[in-house]
């Protein structure tokens, strides 16, 4: 008998510490619902030093009731903690490692803090298990990175802790369900509890325990452009970008990066796209948050859906407008997933697009500076060619190499940068920052975002680096240079190997590619201001305060 | 639908574009163009590049077959702000203006560069306004990213009318400054919609401030600058009494 | 604020005054005319200084690829090596 108590004690250790670990709590639970005023206490008691826990700190929405309290514990009793989330981007998050509560953290992407926190690893204050990118995390989360605690934001919960996220469902699901089915602790901050919620996006049985916080959860409208910024340079990129590459491939199924280049795409879309007669054969399916910039597209007939990783602040009533577009509830609000997007943009999209502050003349591309460590988010994975692909499309077919019977296509990953970034900082550099930063900060590799074998097209002022056709190292140099302007790559240019590259595709220029530079003017703009995107949302955007200029 | 790119949006035009499309066609002949090289000698030595027309289209042009003066200032340059030259232009062009004028003012105020010299001019082209309002319309159109704000507020002020869009604004003092010198618990400069609420276009011509609201559409400026002008001609002047009445009104007790 | 001056000989002449953009940040102002004597000359006053060689990079590329005799001046606030361009090609549009 007390060698089967023994053996099922063995087995059973973590169901029992978190029997345990809620015992210790209950004095500030009613039901389900803790008492906000003591939660700094139900946190000291709940975390144990050396615990794993998993603080939600999103791209958009943010834990932050919890994490401003987690960073207010006696360090005596909480301290070590293995800080697991994938966005470091709040300042107690920082605060956290300097008051030693923390010790060692793996994440995806630092943002704002990415120069504190280079500072403290520094010191020798911050261990980094690793930087990921959100899939490998969440992967991670599955495999060895599980939490102990998961501390999760969510609009509403109700009295069985059923949550509602509203249009920012973001990784909340992800965390949870690696936490919850580990005899992890899940505890949720709520902006209210109600009586009924619109929707369940977590069910109540995942979830121990929920508080409401001080004020609604901290959220930043992270992927709004003002299309009042876009200049005549990022029109003549997304002209040739369109021309050279989504129309040249048929590109239906995208993800497009953040930025203002490819916010002029879209933007263009109605203008430049419908005069070449493209509405319905180029991007209609979208891997995307709710790109404000978008709408003109979708309100002219573009697009047909968009599976979004996080919401956008101002678009809720548009997007509930447009339900066949985007994915929402029965209440009529988004529901985003990023762990599901990210999926979608790795394996179900045919291109990605995105921007990056330094390419190398491998075409290697990095965000990484000196000083700061900044991270990736999901940039690697959106601009990857996943091997494990076996489904074909038209323009995964285009790219197929491989002739021997089993040729296989290829995803098109696109780099669309200026060739400078101001007017004395090249983008395109004979040697990325990166590469110097191997060893130092935490870095095992050098944080490269994406690798040169997995871009197949390099889009600038310039023109298009057919790049996946070029035959050797050499040409596929050469092309890059062709189109690097006058930076250091492009200073190596020579004439006679262009003509020959435009000659059999793997380079053109703007001529090539029928499009004239002098056309590439603020008025092929569909909206020029945030109030054009008001009028074309039929009044159903609202722009957030410091996007208003009325 | 198209609702952007049906418009001619006076935002995203040029100050040459907009006193193009304002005045009667082919019409507007401008005095001292760039290539006139008529730029502040002073911004050089304070290591500023100076715009060759010194951030001030002038010229003339005909409204309705009328003569008039024709003023855009740029905002793009330097905040368009009012220096020794620009300012001089203004008031050379309200001076000699025959029908009236109008001002498209996006403006800073004075430039800080050239301060005392910029407050000077301000106080020419005061003057010129009020000479010339006694005998013809003044107009004023406030629609452009800048507003139009200190000593070029004055004179905007004095305008025979005011025309304005909701992305106009129209103040003594930029937000910024109200800030600095009350506090930012008097003033958030950085609360866009706060801004708009004190000194936008809506407020300013529901406060009577401005006289006519218009879409930030050259079309629609257009004919309500021909509006203002025949309105102008046809109604009691103010004379030089009453706008200090007016003032005396506006004025905190 | 610095000054940077280009001369090449030969060309065909623009026949027309050309002039865009503004002193303003990332912007340029562009005057194009036809020449006084033949040649093309482009004088440059930027609010940047220390970044000659990408400006001559530039300029000489501009005039590589258009044979053209005419007087340039750009008075420049930041620009980026391809909004000079692009302004460059704006203007040589309305100045043939």
């Amino acid at each position: 008998m007390m060698a089967m108590l023994a053996l099922e004690g063995r087995w059973n250790t973590r169901a029992a510490g978190k029997a345990q670990r809620l015992a210790s709590i209950a004095f500030a639970l009613t039901g389900k619902v803790l008492d906000g005023e003591r939660i700094v206490e139900v946190l000291e008691r709940l975390i144990r030093p050396g615990d794993r826990v998993c603080l939600e700190g999103n791209n958009q929405k943010q834990a932050d009731f919890l994490s401003r309290n987690l960073a207010a514990v006696d360090p005596e009793r909480v301290h070590d903690m293995h800080l697991v989330l994938s966005v470091l981007g709040r300042p107690e998050h920082v605060d956290l490692f300097e008051r030693g509560i923390a010790r060692k953290v793996d994440f995806s992407f630092s943002g704002p803090q990415s120069l504190r926190l280079a500072q403290l690893v520094e010191d020798g204050r911050v261990e980094i298990g690793a930087i990921h990118t959100y899939l490998e995390l969440f992967g991670r989360y599955f495999i060895d990175l599980t939490p102990n605690v998961a501390l999760v934001a969510a609009d509403a919960a109700d009295a069985a802790g059923n949550l509602y996220t509203g249009a920012n469902t973001e990784e909340t699901p992800a965390i949870v369900e690696a936490t919850a089915f580990r005899n992890g602790i899940v505890i949720a901050q709520v902006n209210e509890t109600t009586g009924e919620l619109p929707r369940v996006d977590i069910p109540g049985s995942w979830v121990d325990a929920v508080v409401v916080a001080d004020r609604p959860y901290a959220i930043e409208p992270l992927f709004t452009r003002d299309p009042a910024e876009i200049d005549d340079v990022a029109i003549l990129m997304a002209m040739l970008a369109i021309r050279g590459v989504y129309e040249s491939h048929r590109v239906r199924r995208l993800n497009h990066g953040i930025g203002f280049d490819t916010a002029a795409i879209e933007l263009i879309l109605p203008t430049f796209g419908e005069s070449l007669g493209l509405r319905g054969e180029i991007c209609t399916h979208w891997a995307l948050n709710p790109h404000p910039t978008l709408i003109p597209a979708i309100e002219s007939g573009w697009v047909e859906s968009i599976h979004s990783f996080g919401g956008e602040l101002g678009m809720e009533r548009y997007i509930a407008a447009r339900s066949d577009v985007f994915f929402t509830g029965p209440d009529g609000s988004l529901r985003s997933n990023r762990a599901f997007a990210q999926m979608a943009g790795l394996y179900a999209t045919d291109l990605f697009i995105g921007s990056t502050l330094q390419l190398d003349r491998d075409a290697n591309s990095s965000t990484a500076t000196r000083g700061r460590i900044a991270g990736f988010g999901g940039a690697p994975n959106m601009g990857s060619d996943p091997h494990g692909r076996r489904h074909a499309s038209d323009a995964w077919l285009a790219l197929a190499r491989g002739d021997d019977g089993i040729a296989r296509g290829r995803k098109l990953v696109v780099q669309l940068v200026e060739t400078f970034r101001a007017s004395g900082v090249p983008t395109i550099v004979e040697r990325l920052d990166a590469a110097g930063m191997v060893g130092k900060a935490g870095f095992a590799i050098a944080p490269v975002m994406i690798y040169g074998d997995d871009v197949t097209h390099v889009v600038t002022e310039e023109g298009v680096a057919y790049l996946y056709r070029a035959e050797n190292v050499d040409d596929r140099r050469a092309a890059l240079a062709a189109i690097a302007g006058v930076t250091p790559v492009g200073m190596e240019r020579r004439q006679e190997r262009t003509a020959a590259l435009r000659a059999v595709g793997v380079v053109a220029y703007p001529q090539d590619l029928g499009v004239r530079r002098g056309d590439a003017r603020r008025s092929l703009l569909a909206a020029s201001s945030m109030a054009d995107l008001v009028r074309w949302s039929d009044d159903l955007y609202d722009p957030p305060a410091r996007f208003r200029s009325w | 639908m198209t609702p952007a790119t049906l418009r001619r949006s006076y935002v995203e035009s040029t100050p040459r574009e907009r006193i193009v499309a304002l005045a009667d066609p082919g019409t507007f002949r401008e005095i001292l163009d760039p290539f006139a090289r008529c730029s502040s000698p002073y911004l050089a030595e304070q290591g500023v590049v100076a715009q060759r027309d010194d951030g001030v289209v002038i010229g003339r042009a005909l409204l309705e077959g009328r003569d008039v003066g024709a003023i855009a200032v740029d905002g793009r340059f330097l905040g368009g702000s009012i220096g020794e030259i620009g300012g001089a232009k203004i008031a050379r062009v309200l001076e000699r203006a025959r029908d009236g004028a109008f001002l498209l003012l996006d403006t800073g105020g004075i430039r800080l560069q050239e301060a005392n010299l910029g407050l000077l001019a301000i106080a020419e082209i005061c003057d010129a306004i009020v000479a010339l309002r006694e005998r013809a319309p003044v107009v004023a159109v406030i629609a452009g990213r800048v507003g139009c704000y200190g000593g070029m507020s004055i004179a905007a002020a004095l305008c025979s009318q005011i025309v304005m869009s909701p992305v106009g604004r129209f103040g003594l003092n930029g937000p910024e400054v109200i800030e600095q010198e009350a506090g930012i618990e008097e003033f958030d400069a950085r609360d866009r919609p706060a801004t708009w609420r004190a000194t936008g276009g809506l407020r300013r011509v529901a406060q009577g401030h401005a006289d006519i609201l218009v879409e930030d559409d050259l079309d629609d400026i257009a004919r309500t600058l021909r509006e203002a002008f025949r309105a102008t001609r046809n109604r009691e002047r103010l004379s030089l009494a009453r706008l200090r009445d007016r003032f005396a009104e506006s004025a905190p007790a | 604020m610095q000054r940077i001056v280009l001369e090449r000989a030969g060309g065909t002449p623009v026949t027309k005054r050309a002039h865009l953009g503004a002193v303003a940040s990332g912007n340029l102002e562009v005057l194009c005319e036809p020449p006084a004597g033949d040649g093309a000359t482009i004088v440059v006053s930027t609010s940047v200084d220390g970044y000659e060689p990408v400006w001559r990079a530039t300029l000489e590329r501009f005039l590589e690829q258009h044979f053209i005799a005419a007087a340039i001046e750009i008075n420049d606030f930041g620009a980026t090596p391809a909004m000079v361009s692009l302004r460059l090609e704006q203007a040589l549009e309305l100045a043939r």
